[in-house]
């Protein structure tokens, strides 16, 4: 599949050159060669990694639980997660992360639209409520700025798991936020949503982008006094990282407006702090083999986000 | 909702009381917390000068080779004559000069220039590896929003035009900061650096964390404006969160002087219930990436000196 060898070329620019040799002034086609070499190596060595191979263990220290939800509309919900193996996969996709202790991972009723890190009991907390609403709120068909179903939903969603996993990684590896936690969060989540090529990079950030700008902003002077940026700041900080990181595949939203000029200009510098960020504290906390393997398997599958 | 009007009450109250007792001062941070609490004891009669920088009886700054030989600093001159009143102004209080002192305890890898200048906006955004810079326009603008006829009780002007000065000066050179020593920042960095300068505005005391927070939230308050759509899409956060911000942190570092933010309302009781962990956080992150660049000697000695005091000189 040519989408394929296209995806592996992204995901080794990203973490090969851009992380790791950020700092090696190499001309551009020097770098071409080395991805190229280095993409090549890779696939020698992984062969077809198309599908998720099954060597890839999980991570022994990631719990995960599906919860019986308290409401039976949620029974659905529930068989539908656990049909996709939605908790196994992510176990396998922190399988690179070196944990100093169990972090438990579950979906459950919550009572409420939201996913949690609960640090007392360092764990995440999906909920059923959220899930279901990701696809009460997803459009039928494409809205007029193209933002698709199985955008929001699978964006959406991987969004969440991602968010909470930031709050997790913060605390259990006591990194330092230096910024608004909440955004640190949403930070760590696009950056790791770009490192799986420009498809799922699309894909996962117009989704969760879709989600901040469907929500409500702050109007009064104490409603800004929240914890959480505003939905409206979220969405551009988030198409700000994605164009950042991956200028082509986003681009059309520059050209388009969505995201204005005056903050496009300065995306590549923000989506640069967010490297060094992951670089600093993140990266030295992850077995780098695992995680050339975890970047070359195809996560998303054609049936995700559909019933 | 006017954002002077509400605030003029509680501002009045901290005044009444501001410099009615001697304050005590509260370090909170570093490995090792500094004893010498002599920081903020009003002296009248100088705006943002160490003591010892004109008497030689003052206590802690020495004379000779202070003040950290990486920061240089310029008076630009402004191309238009309006903003010399200004330039002369800072001049003459040694604003800059005032900021090399204070910075001498940062090991910088590489020469940093602070400069004010002309930029035909309120900001000239940093660049990697560029100059710190504060813009005339700026500080024109602060002083336009400052009110002029305050009542007898009310705050002084003076505290707006210094507490926004120190909170843009710092701000900037956070930016810079978290470039030229490479620190690794999660959270919009403008955001970042605002947390980064008000910590630093309130490890010299109640007394100088009251003034400075007090008046850069003051002008925050003051600037605020309704925020649109496409406001948004800024990197700079909006005046109301900045605000909120920078009274969290005062709140956070020492609950008992700020209590008064949350008894008038200034913040909300939702947001304040987590200003102590925000601080912690802030302490955790600053302990991590700045404190290895700080020089712990130079910075006791900085902290013990007396920075800020606000009466203008007329
Ligand atoms: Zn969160």
């Amino acid at each position: 599949m040519s989408g394929a060898a296209n995806m592996t070329m992204t995901r080794c620019d990203w973490f090969n050159l851009d992380i790791l040799g950020a700092r090696m002034r190499i001309s551009r086609i020097a770098a071409v060669l080395i991805v190229a070499a280095a993409c090549l190596m890779l696939q020698s060595s992984l062969t077809l990694a198309q599908s998720r191979p099954p060597e890839l263990a999980a991570n022994s220290r990631v719990i995960i639980d599906y919860i019986d939800p308290r409401l039976q509309r949620s029974q659905a919900t529930m068989e539908r997660l656990k049909k996709r193996q939605v908790l196994e996969d992510l176990s396998m996709f922190l399988s690179p992360l070196k944990l100093p202790r169990v972090l438990r991972v579950r979906t459950k009723s919550c009572g409420q639209v939201n996913a949690f890190y609960v640090p007392a009991e360092w764990a995440i907390n999906l909920c059923y409520e959220f899930y279901e609403n990701l696809e009460a709120i997803a459009p039928n068909k494409p809205t007029p700025q193209g933002y698709t179903r199985d955008e929001v939903i699978i964006g959406g969603f991987i969004d969440a798991i991602f968010h909470e996993l930031g709050h997790a990684l913060f605390d259990m590896l006591n990194i330092p936020v230096f910024g608004r936690e909440e955004d640190g969060a949403d930070q760590l989540s696009a950056f790791l949503m770009l490192q799986f090529g420009k498809d799922v990079a699309r894909t996962t950030i117009k989704g969760a982008a879709f989600t901040y700008l469907s929500a409500k902003n702050p109007r009064t002077r104490t409603e800004f006094a929240a914890e959480h940026g505003a939905p409206a700041q979220r969405f551009f900080n988030y198409l700000c990282l994605a164009y950042g990181g991956e200028p082509e595949a986003f681009k059309e939203f520059v050209d388009q407006n969505i995201l204005p000029k005056s903050r496009a200009e300065s995306c590549t510098r923000e989506f640069h702090q967010v490297r060094r960020a992951f670089a600093k504290t993140i990266l030295p906390h992850i077995d780098q083999d695992l995680m050339k393997r975890v970047q070359s398997i195809q996560w998303l599958r054609p049936s995700d986000g559909k019933q | 909702m006017n954002g002077i009007t509400r605030l003029a009450l509680a501002l009045a109250l901290i005044a009444a009381t501001l410099w009615a007792a001697p304050l005590q001062a509260q370090p909170t941070f570093g490995p090792s917390k500094p004893g010498g609490p002599e920081a903020g004891k009003p002296a009248p009669g100088k705006v943002f000068r160490p003591s010892g920088s004109e008497t030689a009886a003052a206590p802690a700054l020495p004379d000779g080779d202070w003040g950290n030989f990486l920061v240089d600093v310029a008076y630009n001159e402004p191309k238009d004559p309006q903003f010399l009143p200004i330039r002369e102004r800072l001049m003459r209080r040694q604003a800059l000069e005032q900021l090399r002192l204070f910075l001498s305890p940062l090991k910088l890898p590489r020469k940093l220039l602070v400069q004010i200048d002309q930029c035909n906006a309120e900001r000239r955004p940093y660049q990697p590896g560029g100059a710190v810079t504060i813009c005339y326009e700026y500080i024109a603008k602060v002083d336009q929003t400052a009110p002029r006829n305050q009542p007898p009780d009310g705050l002084p002007r003076e505290m707006m035009m210094v507490g926004a000065f120190v909170q843009a000066v710092l701000h900037e050179v956070a930016i810079a900061v978290f470039d030229v020593l490479e620190i690794p920042v999660w959270g919009r960095e403008s955001d970042a650096a605002d947390k980064l300068a008000g910590f630093i505005m309130v490890q010299f005391g109640r007394d100088v964390a009251l003034k400075v927070i007090v008046g850069a939230s003051w002008f925050f308050d003051a600037s605020d404006r309704a925020w649109s759509e496409t406001d948004f899409a800024s990197e700079q956060s909006p005046e109301a969160q900045r605000f909120y911000n920078y009274l969290c942190i005062a709140f956070g570092a020492d609950p008992a002087s700020f209590k008064f933010l949350i008894d008038q309302k200034m913040l909300p009781e939702r947001r304040a219930q987590r200003c102590t962990n925000e601080f912690y956080a802030l302490r955790l992150a600053f302990a991590k990436t700045v404190l290895p660049h700080v020089d712990q000697q130079l910075l006791k000695r900085v902290q013990a000196a007396t920075w800020l005091m606000l009466d203008e000189p007329k």
